[in-house]
């Protein structure tokens, strides 16, 4: 009788576990406004497929996630699904443990936004599913400008612009600085793309593994030279540390800066701050060096990956999943809920349809933005291993600069560094 | 260990000196314990033994062999490149700063750290009302996490919307750039470590000034010693034994747990010269290992790292070890 007891059970479980498939998908959201809303998407995915279990797992930041999956995979225990942020695409496809989608099932890539669907092709192939993309935009605070006698409804649109308002501000004294910016590597690629310049030679690491970069040429400089501009003239603050747009935010959202720049990713978050703070938030496109023809953004965020080794049906079932919680439905909600752009063109058309542009105006310049890029090979965004190490550099040559150094002895030294840290990559593929 | 190996005779586990002299010669199968047979002490090392050549001889090995290879952890390649790591490290600009950096670090921090843990301990340990109040305030902070710490003191100094900056604007009309200005930023990270670490320091310093004899500080009252004769030339050579564990214990901890407050609260930055200033050999391991994937290079650092600590340890002993005074 005891051993029924213990037999039964097993048994059910037993085929409980031929029945059903489980999935884990690692992602990179460990807060629980993203988070929650992968895991409802989720349960909703398993409900409607009862012998199919999605199991979403926050593994850290994309570094560690990335980390993670190539250690699991070197055991044979590889996740079937992973988040890879963009920039690490390059490292994604070397560490030879993903599989491109299109080698599981194929995929109609139609309805994607074009930009963000060139941003992840790689040799003529798409190797994973767009998720989160956001790109740069400029928030500015409605009442500093109408105090200090400027239009809000005529934000900055390139550098020159920027200096002059800021000019103007400063001479209003408030007592607030003009543009709180910090040393981000992100938004320098973004303002090379801006310029039609590319990054990295060997088209920007797309055609071959890049083995140097174009930052010490007159569209590098010219950025440099922003930041100095800013700084010298005592417009500028930060907090001092690399890339630490939270401090950024910190600053505007409490109303010691007229201005910032960051991702649209981070719109909801600076509404509320703003509200809190009690302003009006204004969005303006990003601000781009004079005498460019704004040759459009870089899309940032991550993307969604499929592993090599893993049996074909649960491939098959993870890239399903990709799609559903990317469908048409769930990007806008997606959207409404974090400022990352939905990335289908059948996601906009929803929100158009929903009224949601005429509610948030604020997140149509964004859109704006992103759709009128033209895919070309500097907009779809530099390819490196290095990447890491290449946006270090960079950040730290800005800094170099706020420092009071020269702007064409650092744009040289950046230049020289960066290559130098592609070239050691390279070396470990001979 | 050396207690338990089975010699030819059988060897007595540690006792006292006094008793030591009474069992000398030692006789075979006396009262006193013994193992019996080859093997049984091993087999009861064995735990031991298995925890630490899982956890630490087994990656240590890794690391030496790791440290002659160009290896990125994404890519899965092991190139042998043999010195190639050491030279590129030790002839790296960068790195030799880093390296200097982080033995100015390392000397403020033990120096600092440790006479301010002293004359606090000091100061807390007299008697007067409400001690055990503070001394429990003094320990506090050693038990916050690095991290912890780290965000609070990020917090505090933020430059624009910080609690210290709006205290000092409001005082002073100034705003100094905690996080950007070299120095400013490098001297932070050092109060950080030093604060961290206070609670650690006092502990120890606490438990041995009440070691102290009463006899020989009353002696040197009644000799006419003012106090701070009294706690620079009693007190302090009578402390020299924890000094010295303590100055071991503060290299190590400055050395390795620097990490947590570091990656908080500059992110090794602002850059100086070649590198970040406050990029300490621990940090810029971290970069190169876990940021960049650089696995190879990350292991010939760590080595560097054990040459570092064990040359800092071995010259501590040869200097250190004779202005040490065991017992009153």
């Amino acid at each position: 009788m005891k051993a029924l007891w213990i037999a039964v059970p097993l048994a059910v479980t037993v085929m409980a576990v031929a029945q059903n498939q489980t999935v884990e998908f690692w992602h990179t959201f460990g807060d629980a406004k993203r988070g929650n809303w992968i895991q409802a998407r989720a349960d909703e995915y398993n409900k409607a497929n009862p012998s199919l279990k999605i199991v979403p797992i926050y593994k850290g930041v994309s570094d560690e996630t990335l980390q993670a999956t190539v250690l699991a995979a070197r055991q044979g225990k590889a996740p079937a699904l992973v988040q890879v942020d963009g920039t690490s695409s390059q490292l994604a496809l070397d560490s030879g443990i993903f599989q491109p989608v299109s080698s599981v099932e194929d995929v109609d890539f139609s309805d994607y936004l074009k930009p963000i669907v060139s941003y992840y092709t790689i040799g003529g192939k798409v190797n994973s599913i767009p998720f989160n993309s956001s790109s740069p935009v400029l928030y500015f605070n409605k009442d500093l400008m109408v105090k200090a006698g400027l239009d809000p409804a005529r934000p900055p649109t390139v550098f020159s612009a920027v200096l002059a308002t800021c000019a103007k501000f400063d001479a209003a004294k408030l007592g607030v600085k003009c543009v709180a910016l910090t040393p981000f590597s992100w938004l320098f690629e973004q303002w090379m793309s801006q310029q039609n310049a590319q990054l990295l030679n060997n088209g920007n690491g797309r055609q071959d593994r890049a083995t140097a970069s174009n930052i010490d040429s007159p569209a590098g400089r010219k950025i440099f030279q922003f930041y100095k501009d800013l700084n010298d003239r005592g417009y500028l603050t930060n907090t001092g540390k690399l890339a630490d747009t939270v401090g950024t935010n910190a600053i505007f959202g409490q109303q010691k800066a007229l201005m910032t720049i960051n991702s649209t990713a981070g719109l909801g978050n600076l509404l509320d701050a703003s509200k809190q703070s009690g302003f009006q938030m204004g969005v303006g496109v990003l601000p781009i060096p004079d005498g460019s023809l704004r040759n459009g953004v870089v899309i940032g965020g991550a993307s969604l990956w499929v592993a090599k080794a893993i049996a074909k049906p649960e491939a098959e079932t993870a890239l399903d999943f990709a799609l559903f919680m990317t469908n048409t439905e769930n990007m806008a909600s997606w959207h409404k809920l974090t400022g990352y752009y939905p990335v289908r063109t059948s996601s906009v058309n929803l929100l158009r349809k929903q009224g949601w542009f005429e509610g948030n105006p604020l997140q149509l310049v964004a859109f704006r933005q992103l759709l009128s890029t033209k895919p070309n090979i500097a907009n779809a965004g530099a390819l490196t291993g290095a990447n890491i190490q290449m946006r270090a550099l960079i950040e730290q040559n800005i800094q170099k600069v706020l420092s009071g150094q020269g702007v064409s002895d650092v744009a040289k030294t950046a230049n020289e560094q960066v290559s130098a840290a592609l070239v050691e990559y390279n070396k470990n593929f001979k | 260990m050396n207690a338990a190996r089975p010699n030819k005779q059988t060897a007595p586990i540690r006792t006292s000196p006094q008793q030591q002299a009474r069992d000398r010669p030692p006789r075979a199968g006396s009262e006193h314990a013994t193992f019996r047979g080859r093997w049984l002490p091993w087999l009861l090392l064995l735990p031991t033994l298995a925890i630490l050549g899982v956890f630490s001889y087994y990656p240590a090995v890794q690391t030496l062999r790791l440290s002659v290879f160009r290896s990125n952890i994404i890519v899965g390649n092991e190139q042998f490149i043999a010195l190639d790591n050491f030279s590129s490290l030790l002839s790296s600009p960068v790195y030799q700063q880093v390296m200097l950096q982080t033995l100015v670090f390392i000397a403020l921090v033990v120096t600092l750290g440790l006479m301010i843990a002293l004359g606090l301990a000091w100061l807390a340990s007299q008697p007067i009302p409400g001690a055990k109040f503070y001394r429990l305030m003094l320990i506090y902070p050693y038990a916050l996490s690095p991290a912890i710490a780290g965000t609070l003191w990020l917090f505090l100094f933020n430059p624009e919307v910080g609690a210290v900056n709006h205290l000092l604007e409001t005082l002073f009309g100034i705003k100094p750039r905690w996080l950007d200005q070299p120095f400013l930023a490098f001297g932070l990270v050092v109060a950080a470590t030093v604060w961290k670490g206070l609670g650690f320091n006092i502990v120890f310093y606490l438990a041995a000034i009440q070691n102290i004899p009463k006899e020989v500080t009353e002696a040197a009252q009644i000799d006419g010693a003012t106090p701070w004769q009294l706690f620079y030339r009693v007190v302090v050579p009578l402390l020299s034994p924890m000094t010295f564990f303590l100055v071991f214990t503060n290299i190590v901890s400055s050395l390795f747990d620097s990490f947590g407050l570091v990656n908080i609260l500059t992110r090794g930055g602002p850059v100086y010269g070649e590198a970040g200033i406050t990029t300490f050999l621990v940090y810029q391991l971290y970069q190169d290992g876990f940021r960049s994937f650089q696995t190879g290079l990350a292991a010939a650092q760590a080595v560097l790292m054990l040459l570092l600590v064990i040359c800092l340890i071995g010259l501590q002993f040869k200097y250190g070890s004779n202005r040490v005074h065991y017992g009153a």
